[in-house]
Order: C-alpha cells, then structure tokens, then sequence
C-alpha cells in the first residue's frame, strides 16, 4: 500500500515513540498534487506537514476554520494548531467554514485526515461518548469539522491509537460516518456523497485499508518491532488479512523524518509524550523502553 | 396534497429551536435603521440583549477572536437558561454549563469531560448533536430567511437521531439527502478588529460563521479591538463584513479576545489555556470561574490584576512579531 520510496534508501532511525513512528507512516500514504482536508492538530496536521516537507511539495491542505494552503510558521503554539495566526500564516485564501464545507461538498477535496478514539471494523467513528450514550460513562468532544470530512472527502485517512479497547466491533456512537453497516450503498442511503468513504486506517502499530467488496477493515502492514499476534491481540474484532495472505512489514522511521518532525513540529514532545514507550534498535533487535506516562494535556 | 407530497424517508428525534422566518422578519423589521451610537460598555450590552433563555451563538472562543469577554460578562451576570449554539466553541459550554447559565447545546465541537458528562448523565445539560459545518450550514439558512437547508453529511450517524435533521426524497433528484433545520439565535456575540459606532464591522483572518451569525441573529452584540470612524468604513468598504444595521450595541474592548488569540494583535495566553483546560479535564471549573470571572467585577480590572500589563505586552510582541500581514487594513 506504501510501497518503496525515499524513505526506503534514507538511513533508518533507532530510536523513536510509536507516535512518531504512526505519524512517518501517515506521512508516506499522502498522494501529491492532491488537496487535503485535515483535522486540527495532532497526528492528521503533523502528517500531511511531514510529507509536504519532505516527499509531496505540491500537496495543499485547507483547515476547517477557512485556511486553504498555508505555509505556516512552525513550530505551532501548544494548542494552537488552527485557527490561529501561525497556522494561517501564507495561505492562499482566507475563508470561512461553510466556505471550505461548500469546496468540500462540490468535490474539491480529495482526501480528509481524522483523529479518532473509537472505530468499528466499517470504519464508522466514535468521538461524542464512550459507554453508553446520555446514561453512563463520559462526554467527549463530539465530531466538530470531523463528520464532514467523513463524509464528504473522497478518501479518507483515520488516525489512532492501537488499543483493544479502540477497535471494537461496534462503536458506542457513530460521530463521523464510515461505511455504516457495511452493506453496499449505505452511505448513499443516508444522503451521502457517492464514492466518499474511509481508505486507509494508521496505528502506532500497523495499517489497514477497506477490502472493496465488503468494507471491513483489512490488515495491510505492520510494525517492523511488533508480531502479527501482539497486532491482533490489541483489538476487539479481527480484521480480513490481504488476499494472498502477505502481511507487509513497514519501514522505520527515517533519521530525517525524526529530525524535521521533533525540531519543526512535535519540538514540545507535546504529542509524543503522549506514547507510554520508546521503541529502541539494539543491534538487529527491537525493543520497548517503558518510558513514565506523561502527565501532560494530549493535543485536541 | 393530489399524490404530490414529499416522502420523508427518516427524521431525527432532537428538539430544535423553532423555525419561523415570517417572525424572524417581522424582529429585523423593527430594528433600527438609522446610524446611531451604540457604544457602550460589555456590561451594559449583555444586561440589555442578553435575556434568560436565549439562544445564544459565538465561535472559537478561548481560540482565535472569540467573544471572551463578552461570555465572561453573561457568567458574571448568571444568566440562565440560555441555549448555547455549539459550534467550534471549544472551552465555553463547559464553563456556561459550571456557571449554572445553559441548560441545552446543540452540538458541533466542545470540550467535554467530567463536569459536563455530570450535567447530561444529571439531566442539567440535554445535548442535540450537529456537527461544526451542520451547524453553520443552519446558520446560513438562518441568514438566507429560509426554512430549511439540505446538506451532504450527517446521514447515517447517531448525530443524526438527536438532531432536528430530516431524510428526504430529494425532489429534483429523487436520492436521499438531508436537511437541517434554519438556525435564527436570540444572541450573537461576535469579537471583531475594528467597528464604527454604528456597528459596522471589520475581520482579518479568517471566520467560521460571525458573518452568518450576525445576520440570521435577532440581536448583534460586537466588542471591537478598536473603534474607528465611519469615515474609514466609506474609504475601504470592501472590508467591511458586518453591516451596522444587524448589530444592536458596540463595545470598545482591547483585549477582548484574551486569554485567546486576535491575530495581529495579540497571541493567545498559552499559559491561561493549558489553565482551563485542566480545570474542564479535572473538574476545577468552580475554582477557574472564581478568580478569572466572579472575583473582579470586569474584564479591566481582571486584565490589570490577574493579567498584568508585562504579560499583555509580552503576548503584543509575540503576534506583531509573527504575522501582523493580512490583519491589517
């Protein structure tokens, strides 16, 4: 699904968080002389920023808040990844949020990027509650600009964290729409553009895309320091593997991507800090370093 | 109805403020026409167009030239009941829900955590779920005094079932497509760059939906960094993005937009940020609404106390040293 690249020649890295390592990896999938849609902050921005930098120059991302093809002056205040000066800084046009959903929806933009805290093997979104909805457990955030990116963008790209916990086989509340129920021409059904819908799916530890017959979720690649068992085991539903049966292994970060990423983008270790170990290449082996849970407030 | 009537296909369970734009015209009929001041202090604007009740919209509060003290203004004053529009508001509804000012939000994007998940398990807070661009769109329709607007997302979620949206056989292409009710608010408290007297207004930057807000709200309340003549207005007046004849009062604020940022003029209090962040995500609301709003008796004092004037030149220089291009005239 990656595939070779520059990446694939540049000296590795060998050390790194998973969080880097899942933000690399989003960073190779983007498309160049496309147009790209992403969530504020975090995994999404950083990602796009990364391969605009490095691999795609000729990629243009707009923000929800109206910003369409910044060049922005990094690195980002802590919590003040949009609708800020810095990150509007250069852009090729100021507009508005119906303005970016009115490009959106007359089919401008290609691809969206998404954090989110809960998915379902059909790629449908949880980021409104966790537990069951008004009654019990807790109140999250709720979509914001994410459910318009789910549903309009023509491919999207879904970001998070590999939990068990995170991939369950049905989401407490769908926040941004995947393919639904999975049955063909759901999301048409529900007023949805045609040929929108969730591509490819980025963890700390692996990638996934859709399978097209069925729109489950299916394993493409793993983590070159995780088992295809330790992958499996930290989820709640079992994905369709590739159809000739070939897990790919992705590559490691490379020195540059690290270099670019912590001194131009994560410089805080704000999002990084986040991630419970470092991932350590001793020798020819892989190994965890448990590292203190930050304390720290995540990005939003 | 001779056969031809419309097939709704699905419809979402959610409450919604009523949809009336023949009432909505016959409010605008009676506003003011002419260029009158409406000068006067944050106060004063919110104790005369801020009721009980309201529906109340604003954006991006706390972020990027939110209304902050506009909303610290309706807390100080205990406002009740109001309706909040939650639409990319971020750190707000959590902090009107503590003050005891809002008892229903449509939602687009706030900060939830323990004290609003309190509130809706409580039955404090009911919660109708939209999502950011849903939400402007309805506001747009709001603008447009029409009834309704279809949009291309919100099909298929669970936000759907709790919100006021419908599926409908479209008419003209016979597919399923959603539609949002209008959205027309009581209240709209937008924060501005500059403003005339009179209540035109001028934004650098970019905007989510002050522009929409301003007209689809009964009334306009607009801080403004600056107060300029209208004489500057009729030299540029294709910056102007509000007309004087929405707004119903003016508030001469700098600083207005703290501890948020107002590009150009000042950077976001980073410091303040993280601080009410901590209290939403470890239920400390109470103690943050004390010092920052009920102790003081207005943004000034708060500004000059709490602040200080080093730290408000420091957070100057920090925006004028970035990127004043483009938030300029």
């Amino acid at each position: 699904m990656i595939g070779k690249g520059p990446w694939s020649q540049a000296p590795k890295a060998t050390s790194f968080a998973e969080r880097e390592f899942q933000v690399c990896i989003a960073a190779r999938l983007v498309e160049d002389r496309k147009t790209y849609w992403v969530a504020g902050g975090g995994g999404p921005m950083y990602s796009v920023l990364l391969a605009k930098r490095l691999y795609t120059p000729d990629v243009i991302y707009v923000a929800e808040d109206g910003v369409v093809g910044a060049e922005p002056m990094l690195p980002f205040d802590p919590v003040m990844t949009l609708a800020a000066a810095r990150p509007s800084y250069r852009a090729l046009m100021w507009s508005t949020m119906n303005g970016i959903g009115d490009h959106c929806a007359a089919g401008y933009l290609d691809y969206g990027v998404l954090n989110t805290l809960q998915i379902d093997p059909y790629g449908n979104l949880n980021s409104t509650w966790l537990g069951a909805y008004g009654v019990e457990g807790r109140r999250f955030n709720g979509p914001g600009g994410a459910d318009t990116i789910a549903a309009m963008c023509r491919r999207v790209v879904l970001m998070l964290d590999h939990q068990r916990r995170k991939f369950v086989p049905r989401v407490d509340f769908i926040s941004s729409p995947g393919y639904l129920d999975g049955s063909e021409g759901a999301r048409e059904r529900a007023g949805l553009p045609a040929k929108t819908g969730p591509w490819a799916v980025v963890t700390n530890w692996a990638l996934f895309d859709f399978d097209p017959d069925t729109r489950y979720m299916r394993l493409r690649a793993i983590a070159p320091f995780v088992t295809l068992e330790q992958v499996l085991s930290e989820m709640s539903f079992r994905p369709l593997m590739p159809s000739d049966g070939k897990v790919e292994t992705l590559e490691p970060p490379t020195e540059q991507e690290l270099t670019i990423f912590r001194t131009e983008m994560d410089v805080s270790g704000q999002f990084t800090d986040t991630a419970a170990h470092w991932i350590v290449k001793d020798g020819e082996r892989w190994s965890v370093v448990a590292k203190e849970q930050s304390k720290k407030i995540s990005p939003l | 109805m001779t056969g031809k009537s419309l097939r709704i296909l699905d419809e979402g369970q959610g409450e919604y403020l009523t949809v009336e734009p023949d009432q909505f015209r016959e409010w605008t009929g009676r506003k003011e026409r002419a260029l009158v001041s409406k000068l006067m202090t944050a106060a004063e604007a919110v104790s005369r167009f801020v009721a009980d009740g309201d529906y109340i919209v604003w954006e991006t509060n706390y972020l990027n030239r939110g209304p902050a003290t506009l909303i610290r203004e309706v807390i100080r004053q205990r406002k009740q009941r109001l309706w909040a529009g939650g639409k990319f508001t971020w750190v707000v509804v959590a902090m009107l829900v503590e003050a005891g000012c809002c008892d229903r939000a449509d939602m687009g994007f706030f900060v939830g955590g323990p004290g609003l998940t309190r509130a809706v398990i409580e039955k404090r807070l009911k919660v109708y779920e939209y999502s950011n661009l849903v939400m402007t769109a309805r506001l747009r329709a709001g603008a447009m005094g029409v009834s309704f607007i279809p949009v291309r997302s919100l099909g298929g979620t669970d936000n759907f079932k709790y919100s006021g949206a419908k599926l409908l056989e479209d008419p003209y292409t016979g597919k399923p497509t959603v539609v949002v009710p209008a959205l027309n608010p009581d209240v709209a408290l937008i924060h501005v760059h500059q403003a005339d007297q009179y209540g035109n207004a001028r934004i650098f930057g970019t905007t989510i939906t002050d522009v929409e807000s301003a007209i689809a709200s009964r009334k306009v309340i607009i801080s403004a960094e600056e107060i300029i003549s209208t004489e500057e207005f009729r030299h540029k007046p294709g910056l102007t993005k509000i007309p004087y004849y929405v707004v119903d009062a003016v508030v001469h604020q700098p600083f207005g937009a703290y501890p948020g940022e107002c590009p150009g003029h000042y950077s976001s209090d980073s410091d303040h940020v993280v601080e009410v962040l901590g209290a939403i995500n470890h239920d400390r609301l109470k103690q943050y609404l004390d010092k920052w709003v009920y102790s003081v008796a207005s943004d000034e004092q708060m500004l000059t106390e709490r602040v200080g004037t080093s730290k408000l030149r420091e957070l100057q220089r920090r925006a004028t040293m970035v990127a004043v291009e483009g938030y300029r005239a």
